[in-house]
């Protein structure tokens, strides 16, 4: 008898795998989640030059050591990068206090001597990486000298007129005025430009002219540079965590990647739930419309049929996932290979955590035959798509609540709301996979283990009673009250 | 005599709605019965009872001595009314899908499923999805499906509707072939011609109830004869024949029933004054007539007592 129940896993089975669209559909993920990254990327990198001139009325010449001062932290930004990932010693980069960051004249020339140092002892290839990812930084911005643009002469109404100009034929993205004296009274500065959100430049050119302000201020306040700096000092807290052996332990990148992991992979997991649930709903809607069932059923009983269908279903959602995580691993093992950063995240190892793996496929599996049971429930009561859409709306509500709580079950994945999302049987297994990174303990594995397989026992028992009768109802789809008494009758 | 099939006292209710109601029947092996009846008469009902689809409300049935069709669904084969396949399977394994589920060995189907397909003119179309076909073979392609295992009872719901006249002619040879070997074939029809020539015994079901069953001969026996008219001419004047009781005209061909005491020949003198007789026999009513007569028996019948089912 079982083997007609395997017969019918079998053709569902095969049924969804031969088909062109369902790898389209497998692949179309991995390839619109590339894409998605890539895109954003390449937005980024492909950022037009913003180009930006000064128009400086100061006596002192501010707009100069701002201009400096701007491009030098730039520099010293990345090379605080470069000397992270190569790990030089923090004492390499203790020059870079000395250098006065206000001072054009010398600034920069430091600057390149420290850098031909910290560089020196780095492979060529990462020294070629480190020029690229300062020129890339340069060519963000672009300062456009007044004389370029025949602002050079005239009073400054005049030449605030053609720089105006220039920012309404797009010629410049933007302007600054630097009038009065800032270092005593800073309201007579402007920034004009017609891009109203993008504020990156003001922010970047802004944070450099309160770097030079600052300096200047203190200066004149006579207070020594040291002082000033203990003064500045902004004050951090070390991220440590407690070992399994009780001691302490600092917390690294890798390991919040790894704390976010659950929410990847729950997201993962509702996808594969619910493709293959849905596929199950319209594969049942569709055999009922078209009549074969009839036929199946003058062979195989109802119970039959149904698990037949809900394990062939069920083998394809596993085969998605399987895709995936190939796809996956692919993706990790190139994406390592492009970006050496991201190889400190470990990403192989999460994906192949056996903790991951295993609740993955486990609540894939419960989380599937749970919502399986339901759908193929309404699916078998429907005799059209129109009618069973209708009729999956509130499911569908209910599926999204998980996707909402997700982020705050991550953040505390052994809190109120985590546990309480634990128990309820619809939502177990999608909340324990959130939790994955607490992780729960045994004993809540257990019991969730027990409520599930309960749960899924259940569904069954109540889908199969459905499924008998209106498999084979045509006509309105019945009432609630008439489904309530099959679910009675034995 | 053996019977593949027996009900006894056999009711089904949906609701307040009654679809068969006491119904009794025998079906020897290894004949061709039919069931008739009007649409919603109930025959679907019965069939969908017979093979254990439906349970009834009362009464027993017996399906090749057992009580439940799911103890012996591998030696039956049913073709439901509406017919359906899977779009995206190729043709030979549809068929030999139909074949495993009823236990069939997954070669000996995927052999037997060709051979048939072949044997039927479709053998062009073994590995072509079944979307690609048109009805008349799709359904071709199911009654193979229905009977690739060899079953002892076959039941066909409506084989003929929507056939043209050659693949009626294919489903024809496909029972007639069955009987010979001997298998027992039940199929509901609404085609009295396609019954009356095919079928050793028929039974007509109207609202719910049995109105007849019995062999062919049995049916027809003690009804009154009729006239069988083939002509040529207007057929409108053949309504004032004198002496008639009743007239079914066809255009070229005519029933006619005479009222009791009035001689036939007379009438036949009558005919050939008034249009062109080509064809003229005095005997047994059709099995088209037999039906009409017996809706209109019952529904009076019905009217009379209330009319309440």
């Amino acid at each position: 008898m079982a083997s007609k129940t395997l017969l019918v896993a079998q053709r569902e089975y095969l049924d969804n795998v031969r088909t062109k669209t369902f790898w389209l559909g497998i692949l179309a993920f991995p390839a619109i989640f590339a894409l998605a990254i890539g895109i954003g990327w390449v937005m980024n990198k492909t950022k037009a030059q913003q180009p930006y001139a000064v128009l400086d009325l100061t006596e002192s010449g501010l707009g100069t050591r701002i201009e400096a001062n701007a491009r030098a932290n730039d520099r010293i930004a990345s090379l605080r990068r470069f000397a992270s990932e190569q790990g030089v010693p923090e004492a390499k980069l203790a020059p870079l206090d000395a250098i006065d960051l206000t001072d054009p004249a010398t600034l920069l020339l430091q600057l390149r001597d420290l850098e031909g140092a910290v560089t020196a002892e780095a492979d060529p290839q990462q020294t070629a990486r480190f020029e690229r990812m300062v020129e890339s930084l340069a060519a963000k911005y672009r300062f456009e000298p007044l004389a370029a643009l025949g602002a050079e002469h005239g009073s400054a109404a005049e030449r605030e007129q053609v720089l105006r100009e220039h920012v309404r034929s797009g010629r410049l993205f933007a302007y600054f005025v630097l009038a009065g004296d800032p270092v005593a009274d800073a309201t007579q500065l402007g920034y004009v430009s017609n891009n109203l959100t993008d504020n990156a430049l003001s922010e970047w050119y802004g944070g450099a002219a309160t770097r030079v302000v600052r300096k200047l201020r203190l200066a004149a306040a006579q207070i020594a540079p040291e002082t000033a700096r203990h003064i500045q000092e902004s004050i951090h807290f070390r991220p440590r965590r407690v070992a399994a052996d009780g001691s302490l332990e600092d917390v690294k990148d890798e390991q919040k990647a790894n704390k976010f992991a659950p929410v990847v992979f729950v997201y993962l997991l509702w996808i594969a739930v619910f493709t293959a649930a849905q596929m199950l709903l319209t594969n049942t809607v569709e055999e009922k419309s078209n009549r074969i069932i009839e036929v199946l059923l003058s062979s195989v009983s109802p119970g039959q049929l149904m698990a037949g269908k809900i394990w062939g279903i069920g083998a394809t959602g596993l085969t998605l996932i399987l895709s995936w995580a190939v796809c996956g691993l692919v993706g990790v093992h190139f994406g390592v290979q492009a970006v050496p950063k991201l190889a400190e995240w470990n990403l192989a190892e999460i994906v192949g955590d056996p903790l991951y793996l295993t609740s993955f496929v486990g609540y894939f599996l419960s989380g599937y035959l749970l919502f399986a049971a339901i759908l193929v429930a309404i699916g078998s009561v429907c005799n059209s798509l129109k009618e069973a859409q209708n009729l999956l709306q509130p499911v569908f509500l209910l599926l999204m609540i998980p996707l909402f709580a997700m982020i705050p079950v991550v953040q505390e994945p052994n809190g109120l709301m985590a546990r309480v999302f634990t128990y309820i049987p619809l939502y177990t297994p999608f909340a324990m996979m959130n939790r994955a990174s607490g992780p729960p303990p045994a004993w809540e594995y257990a019991a969730t283990t027990v409520l599930i397989l309960f749960s899924v026992w259940f569904a069954f028992k109540a889908a199969g009673r459905i499924f008998r009768v209106g498999v084979l109802m045509t006509g309105n789809p019945p009432r609630l009250k008439e489904i309530l008494s099959w679910l009675r009758a034995s | 005599m053996d019977h593949a099939l027996t009900l006894h006292g056999v009711t089904k209710r949906f609701g307040s709605f009654t679809a068969v109601s006491d119904l009794s029947l025998e079906v020897p092996k290894g004949c061709i019965y039919g069931f008739l009846g009007q649409n919603g008469a109930g025959k679907t009902t019965t069939i969908r009872m017979v093979m254990s689809i439906f349970h009834p409300d009362a009464g027993t049935i017996s399906v090749l001595g057992h009580p439940d069709a799911g103890e012996v669904k591998d030696r039956l084969g049913y073709l439901p009314e509406e017919k359906g396949l899977y779009k995206k399977m190729k043709t030979a394994e549809i068929v030999a899908y139909f074949g495993k589920l009823k236990g069939m060995d997954r070669s000996t189907a995927n052999q037997r499923a060709r051979e048939l397909l072949t044997r039927f003119g479709l053998g062009d179309w073994l590995d072509k999805k079944c979307e690609a076909m048109s009805k008349g073979m799709g359904q071709k392609v199911q009654v193979l499906g229905t009977i690739i295992h060899d079953p002892e009872l076959v039941i066909l719901d409506e084989p003929f509707s929507g056939l043209d006249p050659v693949n009626r002619d294919t489903m024809r040879d496909i029972i007639l072939d069955m009987k010979r070997q001997g298998r027992t074939v039940i199929f509901s029809t609404h085609g009295m011609e396609q019954a009356e020539q095919l079928c050793d015994f028929v039974m007509m079901i109207h609202k719910a109830k049995l109105q007849f069953a019995g062999s062919l001969a049995q049916v027809r026996q003690g009804r009154d004869l009729g006239i069988q008219l083939d002509y040529d001419g207007d057929g409108r004047v053949l309504q004032q024949l004198p002496g008639a009781r009743r007239v079914n005209d066809h255009g070229k061909h005519a029933e006619i029933f005479l009222q009791s005491g009035q001689d036939p020949q007379q009438a036949l003198r009558w005919l050939v004054d008034h249009v062109r007789v080509r064809r003229f026999d005095y005997r047994e009513p059709s099995l088209h007539e037999i039906f009409v007569r017996t809706v209109e028996e019952a529904d009076a019948r019905l009217a009379a007592t209330g009319g309440l089912r």
